[in-house]
């Protein structure tokens, strides 16, 4: 279970409150921020143009070292950080089994974040215009000329400088600074829609803390350019950003489809994740207007915004009446703590509150209380409230339950009202009460320790009664899978402060106080530790380990033309009686088939095929030019190229071709071109 | 024999919050009925136990009105309503455990439960969200 060791590690270092697994999704919108913010600076002093792209960063990452290159840098281990906290954000939500029921809305619309995300990373990378950038340029571009979309090869733009024009940089810019980020905010928006109270910024300490941490990593390890394009020399090794291009090397051994298929597959898998096992289904909480005066304490207490204050609709004397919408609804049970009417405080009349969950309602909760504690024994009886989160009652009732304890299974801590405790306290049916539930961020419904907390300390309706022992009542917040021992110590401490037999009431005004935390020594060099781990892992995986693009005595020969193959048939002379029949404004003299045939090509080394194929004419008539590109990796050296082109019917030899012996240095690159004007191959060796 | 009674000068002006302080004063009336004419303590009792919960939710809506309309004397008012509350369950158990004494004390606070918050705070919200007469 690694999340769960890097969860403890944390959490001595941070604390459970300020653990940065607990605000994963709001630390990613954090770095985003310090992105736009970066990439203002940068785009203040970018030059949109083929030469003017790498001279401008360069001049920021150089000339401009202390802001500009510090901007470039928090720019880019922003956005690696981005994708670190991306990514375990989507692992915890699934892990915590969080996704599922009516979370499927911010499950799903998380997946198009990734899919803006990513390109967004991509074109930053692509606009820079280094080595890295040139390989991310032609790689993309022979991704997406998969698709059947352009006519022509997209590839081939970055084959060569003269192909390449400034208007493709205006175009990159517009797609990374505004088209992306667009879309992007939208997004997010969509993606918390659904939220009761998201949390959109981290913790105050997180966010200094990260940026400190990055900050000390640019400067320590600026982001750098990788050397200019030279279309004509391969580089051997890339660093290349892992966090963003993780699926690029791919592109060596799998054909773009493969990739395709990967990326469609994983996300259509994620699509699909809420609903592929199927889920117990619990039924929503339900509102009884007889007992509601629509006070709204359950619309403001509800985590996932499931109820909304609406126009009467009964014809009482009262303005409002909560409504619950069964699609949102998690059936948390907060709703049903809220409720002012939940007193079990009813001897006569029903015990039915305005709002309820009908698989365990208050009024069975009454009867659980009741039957449970009837059966305890001594003068230090403690009843444990127990959540389902994380299967914890499970191990509560075999590994608590004695003559003198007894568990009661509630579905969140926060179902409880805090009149339930003053009444098993008042009516003498324990000593004391513990609650224990999932702790901070870990709970399944997200707000049961907070609102339980501050309903206990006072501080939140409905107050615990100031008539209530405090000292009688004990929290314990566990995490999950960490098995029975801190409910144990929190029962077993609670018993030894108990004064035993001694039901008076005394002075209760005292603030609830946890079991003392453990002194920590390690927190702050554990703190200092995981800043720097994550320095490390952005910083480290931002250019490490590096891809082999080439060998070393190796070089690249890629193919990229386009040509027309011959019509299908010759034209035709249409005879004069052809004419006749067709209307006068139709009457053309040759009748000439659009459709074209194949181009046929092959490529070998030395007597050795290396490329062979048949491309198809482009164009919904088949009437367009046969695009080819090819890029292939050949070994260094001297050797015979030869390329054939056949665009007829020809069964042997070819129409066009080229046998030429060229030298390769390592790492060259020549491009076999097609000039249409001189109907001649071109080996082109810059 | 009524205890309470309704007066123009307790309205809010908020239909709910009328209408509840109306059925309270009625719940406490009937308290006060049921103790002067000696029935069961255990009617008593229970009928405590619904007043109880009607002026929770009372408060719960009352709270919510003053809050909307930005009252300024909103935290000394909400603390008058966590006493009163106090002061019902204490009644509650006292009654439990002593239902003699219990009749005689709930005899002498019950109205000034309900007139001492009706003519202080209630007064003064009354004032702050504005004429309705």
């Amino acid at each position: 279970m690694f999340f769960e060791l890097l969860r403890r590690f944390l959490d001595r270092g941070f604390g459970s409150e300020l653990n940065p697994l607990n605000h994963l999704g709001a630390l990613t919108i954090y770095f985003f921020w310090i992105v736009t913010i970066s990439g203002i600076w940068l785009f203040l002093f970018f030059k949109t143009s083929v030469s003017g792209a790498y001279e401008s960063v360069e001049y920021l990452t150089h000339e401009q070292w202390y802001l500009g290159g510090v901007m470039r840098s928090l720019h880019r281990y922003a956005s690696d950080a981005a994708i670190i906290t991306l990514a375990l954000h989507m692992i915890r939500e699934f892990v915590y089994d969080r996704y599922r029921g009516n979370r499927w809305f911010s499950w799903v619309t998380g997946i198009p974040l990734l899919w803006m995300v990513f390109p967004l990373g991509i074109t930053g990378y692509w606009l820079v215009w280094d080595q890295l950038a040139w390989y991310v340029a032609l790689t993309s571009a022979e991704l997406l000329d998969w698709f059947p979309v352009f006519s022509d090869s997209m590839a081939r733009n970055f084959l060569s400088l003269d192909a390449l024009s400034n208007r493709f940089f205006t175009l990159m810019a517009f797609v990374h600074l505004i088209g992306l980020p667009l879309f992007l905010v939208f997004g997010i928006w969509l993606h918390v829609l659904r939220i009761n109270g998201p949390r959109i910024n981290p913790p105050r300490v997180l966010m200094a803390g990260s940026l400190a941490a990055m900050t000390v990593l640019s400067f320590s390890w600026p982001a750098l350019s990788q050397g200019e394009v030279d279309m004509a020399q391969v580089p051997q090794s890339l660093g290349l950003d892992w966090y963003y291009l993780l699926v690029y090397p791919l592109m060596k051994t799998w054909s773009p489809a493969w990739v395709w298929g990967l990326l469609f597959g994983v996300s259509l898998l994620l699509f699909a994740a809420p609903w592929l096992p199927p889920q117990r289904s619990k039924s929503a909480a339900a509102v009884d207007l007889d007992n509601c005066n629509g006070c709204s304490r359950c619309a403001d207490d509800c985590p996932f915004g499931a109820i909304t204050m609406m126009e009467r609709s009964d014809g009482k004397a009262y303005e409002k009446e909560a409504v619950v919408d069964p699609s949102l609804c998690m059936s948390c049970a907060m709703c049903v703590g809220s409720c002012p009417t939940a007193t079990p405080f009813r001897r006569h009349s029903a015990l039915s509150p305005g709002i309820d969950m009908p698989d365990l309602s208050a009024a069975t909760l009454r009867e659980t209380i009741l039957k449970v504690s009837r059966k305890l024994t001594g003068n230090c009886r403690i009843l444990v409230f127990g959540c389902e989160g994380h299967d914890k009652t499970a191990k509560l009732k075999s590994g608590l339950n004695d003559n003198e304890t007894a568990t009661v299974d509630i579905i969140c801590v926060a179902q409880l009202p805090p009149s339930f405790i003053d009444f098993v306290l008042s009516r003498d049916l324990a000593e004391g009460v513990v609650l224990a539930g999932c702790a901070g961020g870990e709970c399944l419904y997200r707000f049961g320790e907070q609102w339980t907390g501050l309903r206990i300390e006072r501080q939140r309706d409905p107050r615990l009664r100031k008539r209530v022992d405090a000292d009688r009542i004990a929290l314990a917040w566990q995490e999950p899978w960490s098995g029975l021992s801190d409910t144990t110590t929190v029962v077993a401490a609670l018993r030894n402060s108990l004064p035993a037999g001694d039901i008076a009431e005394q002075g209760a005004d005292e603030k609830i106080s946890l079991p003392p935390a453990r002194e920590n020594a390690w927190k702050l060099p554990l703190t200092i530790a995981a800043y720097t781990l994550f320095m490390v892992i952005v910083g480290w995986l931002s250019v490490w380990p590096r891809y082999q693009l080439i060998e070393q005595n190796q070089a690249m020969v890629s193919l990229s033309f386009s040509h027309a193959g011959h019509h299908i048939r010759e034209c035709r002379k249409l005879t004069q009686e052809e004419l006749n029949k067709l209307p006068p404004n139709m009457r053309k003299a040759d009748d000439c088939p659009r459709e074209r045939l194949p181009v046929r090509i092959a490529f070998s080394s030395d007597g050795n095929t290396l490329y062979e194929a048949s491309r198809p004419p482009t164009g919904l008539w088949n009437d367009g030019e046969s695009n080819v590109y090819h890029r292939m990796v050949i070994p260094a050296g001297k050797q015979k190229l030869f390329i054939g082109m056949i665009d007829s019917r020809r069964e042997e030899g070819f129409d066009y071709s080229l046998e030429q012996e060229v030298d390769f240095l390592p790492g060259q690159h020549v491009v076999v071109e097609f000039d249409s004007i001189q109907q001649s191959f071109i080996f082109k060796v810059e | 024999m009524t205890l309470i009674k309704w007066q123009p000068s307790f309205s809010l002006g908020i239909p709910s919050v009328d209408h509840e302080h109306r059925e309270l004063i009625g719940a406490i009336n009937t308290v006060y009925d049921s103790m002067v004419s000696n029935v069961n303590p255990e009617i008593i009792e229970s009928c405590l136990e619904d007043i109880y919960a009607d002026v929770s939710s009372h408060f719960a809506l009352e709270e919510r009105h003053m809050r909307d309309a930005g009252y300024e004397e909103y935290e000394a008012h909400k603390e008058q309503h966590e006493d009163l509350l106090d002061q019902i369950r204490s009644m509650m158990d006292l009654f439990e455990e002593d239902p003699e004494s219990g009749r005689i004390i709930l005899q002498q606070e019950l109205s000034d439960w309900f007139s001492i918050h009706f003519a202080t705070f209630d007064a003064r919200l009354h004032h702050k969200l504005g004429d309705h007469h």
